[in-house]
């Protein structure tokens, strides 16, 4: 008996050992700095000094004062209903094209997960050019079709949107994770469906969704995460030069906070604002997975 | 879990943490380097600036390095960074001279992040306000301090395309912005469309890019002598509106920025070769990037006027600023100092007519380095004709303005200042509001901002 104890122990250590590199990474780099920036929020940072001063919650409550905090979550909040849904619908949809593929799918995989390989700053540029309001292609294509596209970076209205277009051009990682899960769907139920007389727009609501929600659960969590904190983007486009200003419009929150920390070096606020940021996505999250309870459905449970 | 592991982890997070705390609190200790300024400096300077830097920059760093015996320049020839500063001052690791643009003085200065350099000047026979033309010495003061040591002035003027004047019968005196009427105008003749976008703007005023010139021009003031926005300033309204004008009058700003966003600025089918543009405002710098097309443009220039007829310029250069925790401010004094002494601008010009001699075809367009007597100096001595009377002419139009510059006031919430007034720019020209509405809008929000940074500078 102790001795298998021992032997278990002596497992369990050396799993640790494994991923210690880990560990160490994660509470040095993620849980110490998130602590350190927790104690920052209810401080005064004087970066001159490096001291710290209790300053409550004074920050927060300069974070419900300024209108920018305010309109920077309202930009964001904005690209994240936009952004999201046609993630998951594009995504999808390129994933349902790639299964199809046959023979060549390695190949389309591969060329379809390219953009995500891109840096961000290569697709900013070539998105000022894309969504040039008189010359670019995209309003060149819409001309196409009779339709006189928007001035989509200098409208204040078509900022959000332009950018939700440059997220959408990145779009592969979701769809790899959409592809796998697709493959796990039973091909079975599909032959029995059609068998029962049902179409392909039948099978993909009644058989697919429901056989990958798991997947489109995990991508909505990891989307909608990822668009609270979207910054690249804007950043390039509009916020790279420090001596020339924007208009607000293109003020997304992580821009916001990027200024208050690196151009105002008002650590306090600044961290006041990733925490809540940090609450607001909690919420949301939690909202989701509660949601999720009555929409996802999960192999395990039904074995079960 | 096992339960001694589970404590090791638990003991690791905590040890980690209080590392961190404890590595952010230790910095306080570093305190601020001695700040007498003497004549004779010693030791190591550690400068950080000279990014990229050309045959202009080499020569004084090297006149530098021989006027400064017994100092060692350990130099980091990157850009200036906000990020990488504040790493800097927080890791204690601070260089002891830092070359920044001129514009951001203000904020590192209010921040206290900063040296005044009263005494710097003093200690080394430096009288800032003969040395430097007045807007420039502005650029770099705040409360009643000089903060920084200010180099180059790159002043915008409006250069012309005759080509498309002439075809349009627009003479070059007509291009006046004094007399708004007259010039859009100017500009209506010189524009031309195809399906409704535009083809050649005849004028550029690249609103976005000089807000500072078009305002101040017609009276109108964005800061006042305290740091506090004015962006409601009447005269603002009316610069505004003159923009609009002349925007309205080719096409709208959205279309016409549109436009002007696809020119090919720095290549060889730029706006002048391209006759995209009719006039345009630049800043003097962009007559080098036209030297190579000498042949393919037909180049002239007049000053940007105000209201009041008299020529005008807004402009900013970068600058030299010793950080609070400088460890050798004395020495970082003497070598910022030393790059603008007459003698560094002297090697520099020297180095720059070499280069020249060495490229065929070149001209020199001269060096606006922010010191009234080299640039007068520079300008009567080695900047001779190029053979190209409209190059010539653009040459000259620039040194005449350079003189008349003015500063649009430093504030620490300098930054915010000007993303407001980009706002007001934008919802303005867009339409979205009126000019008066959007600028009092503006206003709202940057006293909120400048507030808000007054007082957490009081913190």
């Amino acid at each position: 008996m102790s001795l298998r104890m021992t032997l278990r122990r002596r497992e369990a250590l050396a799993g640790y050992a494994f991923i210690s590199p880990w560990i160490i990474g994660f509470l040095v780099f993620t849980a110490g700095s998130m602590i350190y920036s927790l104690v920052v929020s209810f401080s005064r940072y004087d970066l001159l000094t490096g001291s710290i001063s209790p300053a409550g919650a004074e920050n927060y409550a300069e974070l419900l004062q300024d209108p920018k905090v305010a309109q920077s979550l309202g930009n964001t909040l904005y690209y994240a209903v936009l952004a999201v849904p046609l993630e998951i619908i594009v995504a999808l949809a390129l994933a349902l094209v790639l299964s199809r593929a046959g023979r060549a799918a390695g190949f389309f995989r591969t060329v379809f997960y390219l953009p995500k390989m891109t840096p961000a700053v290569a697709t900013a540029s070539v998105f000022l050019i894309l969504l040039n309001g008189n010359s670019g292609a995209i309003n060149r294509f819409l001309r196409l079709f009779g339709i006189e596209g928007p001035q989509w970076l200098v409208d204040p209205h078509w900022v959000v949107p332009s950018i939700v277009i440059m997220t959408l051009w990145g779009v592969s990682g979701t769809m790899v994770i959409f592809l796998a899960a697709l493959n796990t769907v039973p091909r079975e139920l599909h032959e029995a469906a059609s068998v029962d007389g049902a179409g392909p727009v039948r099978r993909f609501f009644s058989i697919t969704v429901p056989m990958i929600s798991g997947a489109i659960f995990f991508n909505v969590v990891v989307l909608t995460i990822a668009a609270f904190q979207v910054f690249d983007q804007a950043y390039l486009l509009f916020w790279r030069d420090q001596t020339n200003a924007s208009p607000s419009s293109s003020l997304f929150y992580a821009v916001y906070l990027f200024q208050q920390a690196f151009r105002q070096f008002d650590f306090g606020f600044a961290s006041a604002m990733a925490w809540l940021l940090f609450a607001i996505v909690l919420v949301i999250t939690l909202i989701q997975v509660k949601l999720s309870n009555r929409f996802v459905y999960y192999e395990a449970e039904a074995r079960s | 879990m096992s339960h001694p592991a589970r404590t090791a982890l638990a003991a690791l997070a905590t040890a980690t943490t209080a590392a961190l705390l404890l590595a952010g609190c230790s910095t306080s200790s570093s305190g601020s380097g001695s700040a007498a300024f003497t004549s004779h400096p010693s030791g190591t300077v550690k400068a950080w600036g000279f990014n990229n830097t050309d045959d202009v920059g080499k020569a004084r760093l090297a006149y530098a390095k021989k006027a400064l015996d017994g100092v060692t320049v350990d130099l980091d020839q990157t850009g200036f960074d906000a990020q990488k500063f504040v790493t800097r001052v927080a890791s204690g690791n601070v260089p002891d001279v830092v070359q920044m643009d001129a514009q951001l003085v203000a904020t590192y200065a209010a921040k206290g992040l900063i040296t005044p350099l009263d005494a710097c000047y003093k200690a080394h026979g430096v009288d800032p306000d003969s040395t430097f033309y007045t807007s420039v010495r502005d650029d770099v003061s705040y409360d009643g301090k000089i903060w920084a040591v200010p180099q180059f002035f790159q002043p915008p003027a409006i250069l012309l395309n005759m080509r498309v004047l002439k075809k349009a019968g627009v003479s070059a005196d007509q291009i006046d912005t004094s007399k708004p009427d007259q010039l859009v105008a100017a500009a209506t003749k010189m524009y031309r469309a195809s399906g409704g976008t535009p083809t050649t703007l005849g004028f550029d005023p690249v609103a976005s890019g000089q807000p500072g010139l078009w305002l101040l021009a017609y009276g109108g003031q964005i800061i006042d002598e305290n740091g506090k926005p004015t962006l409601d300033d009447p005269g603002n309204v009316k610069g505004l509106e003159v923009l609009k004008r002349l925007y309205d009058a080719q096409g709208g700003y959205a279309k016409a920025k549109s436009f002007s966003d696809t020119f090919d600025t720095f290549g060889k089918d730029n706006q002048f070769v391209k006759d995209q543009v009719g006039a345009q405002v630049d800043n003097q710098w962009y007559l080098n990037v036209l030297t190579p097309y000498v042949k393919q443009v037909d180049l002239g220039a007049v000053p940007f006027r105000a209201a009041d007829g008299k020529p005008i310029t807004v402009a900013s250069g970068t600058a030299f600023v010793i950080p609070a925790q400088a460890k050798n401010k004395d020495a970082a004094c003497a070598w910022a100092l030393s790059l603008d002494d007459e003698k560094a601008w002297d090697a520099a010009e020297q180095a720059r007519l070499k280069t020249l001699a060495a490229t065929p075809g070149s001209i020199n367009t001269g060096l606006f380095t922010g010191l009234p007597k080299v640039d007068q100096k520079i300008h009567s001595s080695y900047v001779k004709s190029s053979g190209n009377a409209g190059f010539d002419q653009a040459i000259s139009t620039y040194y005449d303005i350079v003189g008349s510059g003015r500063s649009i006031g430093t504030s620490p919430a300098g930054q915010q200042i000007q993303t407001e007034l980009q706002n007001a720019l934008q919802s303005a020209l867009l339409g979205t509001k009126t000019p008066k509405a959007a600028l009092a809008a503006a206003q709202k929000s940057a006293m909120q901002a400048y507030e808000q940074v007054t007082k957490d500078n009081g913190k």
